[in-house]
């Protein structure tokens, strides 16, 4: 990871000075222990904020997708001959990448708008996770050495394994290199254990319909549609979401129950054959929905139906952008077969 | 009574989305040919299955609907050639997504009934209100206002 660092910072200070990027999203440091937040480096000299590590959670694809479409909408008020393209670098494990490739499959951008540097990710850590290892208490420092975490709270000292603290997404992870990138830097990480990523989601289908039911009331009473989800989710970059569009107003703003299951329902609908499993959506809410049971579900019916793994590869196109005429139709009702 | 039980005075109400070209003509049919079905059906025809968000379909279960019935021109026949083609897979994943998260699969149904089928729409709706009549009232989603 150290030497990763290192090269990474070296990379951007070069590609900044040769000004063949703009500007580049990375992560800094976090004011807290345990944290990384997305930084942006505009100049050479900043570069060594860069960090890469474990801490690193959020999908910074949003904010590739959000600076080009800025500077974009910034340009029409500019008269056509001094227009200027900025180049987006983006540090980017596999999920980003995948997030990227799904918005160049969906025409947000040209592939010569952004400059991916590629890194290997050994999966990051899940704070739920190391705070229930330590009791729920505050965590005053950590420091990661190899496969370990070193955390220290008001009371103890303790040091965790980083295979138990690892996010649920991460362990089953299929993309841990990247799908797509200008500039490797590091050797290709070791395989996680994706043959077991549906395993959640079938344990889940077992379950009668009553109880699926009850799960899914008992995680979305949880929500306080605070639009968390949707803000940091590549995914989800529609210039007005459905969510607050008024004509037509499709979901209610009270608190009403079923206008946040409704609200739930859609967002998470819109992820079919688009939902890399980043797991920033779980990692910011503030609540601890279980998001994850539902999206993987659609990321599941998304490979069975149709064989798609979102992100997976630039020339093809989303679940729901083709069709076969051979598309299964065993859902289709059938009065004659019905009696 | 239970909660579930329906009250006996209690009948579906169904909401059918239908394309303008097939289903629509063949519930026109069905109505020209004086074939009978059960009157819990309230359509909304639109141009195309392929223009139904399926939002649609959630938003009428909010709104109460005891079952909701999407219904176009068999693949193939698409008077707009594909947009039926589009509407199956989002209605393959929709359909799975809300029996995965408890609502009961009957309450939402999709089918294909061509300008020539009045008989098959009768059929569809008689099949689809006896499937619904089975489940009882919707309680699930049901905004309470």
């Amino acid at each position: 990871m150290e030497n990763v660092e290192k090269k990474l910072r070296e990379e951007a200070k070069l590609l900044l000075a040769e000004k063949k990027i703009d500007v580049l999203v990375g992560y800094e440091a976090g004011t807290l222990p345990m944290t990384a937040t997305p930084c942006f480096i505009t100049a050479p000299e900043e570069a060594d904020r860069l960090v890469w590590n474990a801490f690193c959670v959020q999908n910074l694809a949003k904010f590739v997708q959000d600076l080009i479409s800025l500077h974009r909408e910034s340009q029409q008020r500019v008269k056509p001959e001094a227009r200027t393209r900025k180049v987006v670098g983006v540090v980017a494990r596999g999920c980003t990448t995948r997030s990227l490739v799904i918005q160049l499959q969906e025409r947000q951008f040209n592939r010569d708008d952004i400059f991916v540097i590629g890194v290997p990710c050994g999966g990051y850590v899940d704070k739920r996770k190391v705070a229930a290892q330590v009791a729920g208490q505050e965590i005053r420092e950590a420091s990661l050495a190899g496969d370990r975490l070193s955390v220290k709270t008001a009371g103890e000292a303790k040091t965790l394994s980083l295979g138990g603290i690892l996010a649920d997404n991460c362990l089953t992870c299929r993309f841990n290199n990247p799908v797509l990138s200008d500039l490797m830097i590091g050797s290709p990480a070791s395989a996680m254990a994706p043959e077991s990523e549906y395993a959640g989601v079938e344990a889940h289908e077992k379950l009668s319909p009553a109880d699926r039911w009850d799960y899914f009331e008992k995680e979305m009473a949880k929500c306080i549609r605070c639009n968390a989800c949707r803000q940091t989710c590549p995914s989800c970059y529609c210039r007005v979401c459905f969510a607050e569009q008024s004509q037509p107003q499709w979901v209610g703003v009270s608190e009403d129950e079923t206008d946040t299951q409704v609200f739930q329902i859609m967002r998470l609908y819109h992820m079919v054959g688009r939902c890399v499993d980043c797991g920033s959506c779980v990692a910011v809410c503030p609540m601890g929905v279980d998001l994850r049971t539902f999206l993987k579900k659609l990321d599941k019916d998304a490979f069975e139906l149709f064989g798609n793994r979102a992100g997976s590869s630039l020339e093809d196109l989303p679940p729901l952008s083709q069709f076969k005429e051979d598309d299964r139709e065993d859902f289709i009702y059938d009065p004659q077969k019905a009696k | 009574m239970s909660e579930n039980q329906a009250p006996s005075s209690w009948e579906p109400k169904i909401i059918a989305i239908v394309c303008n070209w097939c289903t629509y003509a063949g519930a026109d049919l069905a109505g020209i040919s004086r074939i009978q079905y059960p009157p819990n059906v309230r359509i909304i025809r639109v141009p195309c299955t392929g223009r139904i968000n399926p939002f649609y379909v959630v938003k009428a279960l909010q709104a109460g609907a005891d079952g909701v019935l999407v219904s176009g021109c068999h693949p193939g026949e698409c008077h707009y050639l594909t947009g039926n083609l589009s509407a199956r897979r989002k209605f393959a994943t929709l359909k799975r997504f809300l029996s995965y998260i408890g609502v009961e699969g009957d309450r939402t149904m999709f089918t294909w009934v061509s300008a020539s089928e009045g008989e098959r729409f009768s059929q569809v709706i008689k099949g689809v209100t006896e499937a619904v009549r089975a489940l009882g009232p919707a309680r699930k989603l049901v905004k309470q206002l």
